[in-house]
């Protein structure tokens, strides 16, 4: 590797500051960090390779290769991605909580136009997917995220697909059990979108219900459980059903009105539930069509994202930043945070712009463009436990503040 | 074809022609040429090809892993990444993206059963190491659509899947060239299919004028696809190895 390279791997760690872990994913540890370029709060993926025989994890690769291609308004954003220390590092956009977190918390009441504008949402992101002809095929209340500002958005597209080429051949292995669409559990091998449309109708019925609506504890039970839901089909119903490799005959039982399983539901949230639950998948109706449902359209209508009723935050930002011990880290040497960065605002002094330097010579951040995110805010200063490392001043730096000096003579400038 | 390519990064990605003909500076002083570049690259089109019929991948992952290599040496050098790793490392990249992973060690095994020389042979850490800075060098961008599925629809269309051998064999060699980094797939495609029916003198002016697609596009690919096979005649083995001399030894 060139020198220069070198330097740029090490200056893009260098971009995030470490913060809390969040959570073991899929793959690795999955930790908070602040974005010194931007103040942005993100979440990132660590993906340990150094000691793999198969290079790169194959989920992770996935989840790379589709979301470089998903830019969606409600699908994560991969912002960022590279190697460190023999791991590679995906960096998200930070999420607050999560759809299941939202259904779990009774404290939380969720009013018809809420579950509309979180199914809306969901729907939304999921057509993007299969517009872009990928299967999402891990739909669950806990991958679908929810921002600072209430945005829902699909995650964990470690499990995602392309799909299209019709020869081939795919693993009925995919979801959660409760969120298996029929065809999956009889072990279909060809299959398309309708498999999250399925996913994502057991999740407006979680909404409705507050509870995971068919859990069963088995492949053969969850059958047994959707049967006992709608009725066993019947050829009629789904004529492609017997041909499916793991099809076995069920006793039949009559299917109960949705009515009573979902009695306090409107008219229009039966109507698109029920085409959410068609058990033919070519009869089953698309995301899209789903989100033209008039369900959508007559009131109440859905709730605007960012009021949405979310669960409290969870304590641990404000205990962090005054706990020495799980201070901010840095990617690398932690001596290269305490560079004195160059103070970009100028004379002009945009409020909106700061990246200011206490008086121990350590770097603030306070937001920058994005100062909603300005309670991010690190403060060095707290953590007295160190000797502040004395500032030095690069020669980038140096030009910068003669060029501060040069503007101070000439005075406020238009940016 | 795939619904999509419209929107995907591949479209936002097609270079112009002189953007793909670089000599980087690194390489201009180790006194490579564009036409070194060019047959290296063929060349290392052709190993990946051969190395992809041993360990018994589909020709897709092929045309993937030569995009893939295409698109490095746009912006890396061939003294830094040595063409020799990244075609084996872009063909182990590309086997796990178009999910039909194929071992390193198996790898491994055919590079040193097709390749006696030395300067060949990495081991299983050398690859994996250089599947990171591919990674790095492509932006993480790994989605690439290829001219084949328009191609067959194409055929059909036009009543021609009698030529549809031909064809694909015209698709396949345009991996030979960097077309694929400066058109869209269904453009060449439609070069592949123009070719074939000059070769197999078969009339279809109407059918192309009735396509909605800029003609002079897909004659100038067509022309471009002709100027190589003309060209090709002149490669010789010797030619090719004056241009992987230049490489050198493995450090």
């Amino acid at each position: 590797m060139g020198e220069v390279e070198e330097l740029l791997t090490k200056k893009v760690a260098d971009r995030y500051l470490k913060r809390e872990v969040l959570g073991e994913g899929t793959y690795g540890v999955v930790f908070k960090a602040i974005d010194t370029k931007t103040g942005q709060t993100v979440a990132i993926k660590k993906i340990r390779i150094g000691k793999q025989k198969e290079g790169v994890n194959f989920t992770a690769l996935r989840e790379i290769k589709l979301l470089k291609e998903l830019k969606d308004p409600n699908i994560i954003e991969l912002i960022d991605a590279f190697p460190h220390k023999e791991n590679l590092h995906l960096v998200f956009e930070f999420m607050e909580t999560d759809l299941e977190a939202v259904i779990r918390d009774r404290n939380i009441v969720l009013s018809p136009a809420d579950i509309k504008s979180f199914l809306q949402m969901t729907l939304k992101g999921l057509a993007f997917c299969h517009k872009k002809w990928v299967l999402h095929r891990d739909m669950k209340p806990n991958n679908l995220l929810i921002g600072p500002t209430g945005q829902l958005k699909l995650a964990d597209f470690g499990l995602a697909r392309i799909f299209g080429s019709p020869d081939r051949r795919f693993t009925h292995q995919v979801f959660a059990r409760w969120y298996r669409a029929p065809e999956l559990l009889f072990g279909a091998k060809q299959y398309g979108p309708g498999v999250d449309v399925w996913a994502a109708a057991c999740i407006f019925a979680e909404l409705l219900l507050r509870r995971p609506f068919l859990q069963g504890n088995s492949d053969i039970d969850q059958l047994g459980k959707i049967f006992a839901a709608f009725g066993t089909p019947k050829p009629t119903q789904w004529p492609d059903m017997i041909y499916l490799p793991d099809y076995v005959e069920y006793q039949y039982v009559p299917g109960q009105p949705l009515r009573t399983l979902f009695p306090m539901a409107s008219d229009d949230t039966l109507d698109l539930l029920s085409k959410m639950f068609m058990y033919d998948p070519k009869s089953r109706i698309s995301a899209q069509e789903a989100l033209e449902h008039r369900y959508f359209t007559s009131g109440p209508l859905p709730t605007e994202p960012v009021s949405l009723p979310r669960p409290p935050p969870k304590k641990e930002s404000k205990a962090s930043d005054f706990n020495i011990q799980d201070g901010p880290t840095v990617l690398s040497p932690p001596r290269k945070s305490r560079r004195v960065m160059p103070n970009r605002d100028g004379p002009e002094g945009s409020a909106n712009h700061v990246h200011r330097i206490d008086d121990h010579g350590n770097e603030r951040l306070a937001g920058g463009e994005r100062s909603e995110h300005a309670p991010m805010s690190l403060d060095f200063s707290i953590f007295g436990m160190k000797p502040p490392v004395r500032p030095t001043i690069n020669s980038a730096d140096r030009t910068h503040l003669k060029r501060k000096l040069d503007l101070e003579f000439q005075g406020p400038e238009e940016q | 074809m795939a619904a999509n390519f419209w929107t995907s990064t591949q479209q936002k990605q097609l270079l112009d022609a002189e953007e793909v003909d670089v000599v980087h500076q690194v390489d201009k002083e180790m006194g490579f040429t564009l036409e070194d570049c060019k047959l290296i690259k063929m060349h290392m089109a052709n190993y990946i090809a051969r190395l992809a019929q041993n360990v018994k991948v589909r020709q897709r992952v092929v045309a993937t892993a030569v995009t893939y290599m295409r698109r490095v040496y746009t912006r890396k050098s061939m003294t830094e990444y040595d063409p020799r790793l990244v075609a084996p490392t872009c063909l182990y990249l590309a086997s796990k993206a178009e999910e039909s992973t194929v071992q390193a060690r198996l790898l491994v095994f055919y590079i040193k059963k097709l390749h006696s020389d030395e300067k060949y042979r990495f081991e299983i850490k050398e690859i994996l190491e250089m599947e990171m800075k591919i990674l790095e060098a492509l932006n993480y961008y790994l989605v690439v659509y290829h001219p084949y599925r328009a191609l067959s629809q194409l055929l059909q269309d036009a009543g021609m899947s009698d030529a549809t051998q031909l064809a694909w064999g015209l698709v396949n060699d345009t991996y030979k060239m960097d077309l694929i980094l400066i058109h869209p797939p269904h453009l060449i495609a439609l070069a592949c299919i123009y070719v074939a029916s000059v070769l197999k003198d078969k009339e279809n002016t109407t059918w192309f004028e009735e396509l909605r697609v800029d003609m002079n596009v897909v004659k100038n690919i067509a022309m471009e696809i002709l100027d190589f096979y003309d060209s090709h005649k002149m490669i010789t083995e010797e030619r090719v190895h004056l241009a992987m001399h230049k490489l050198g030894f493995k450090q």
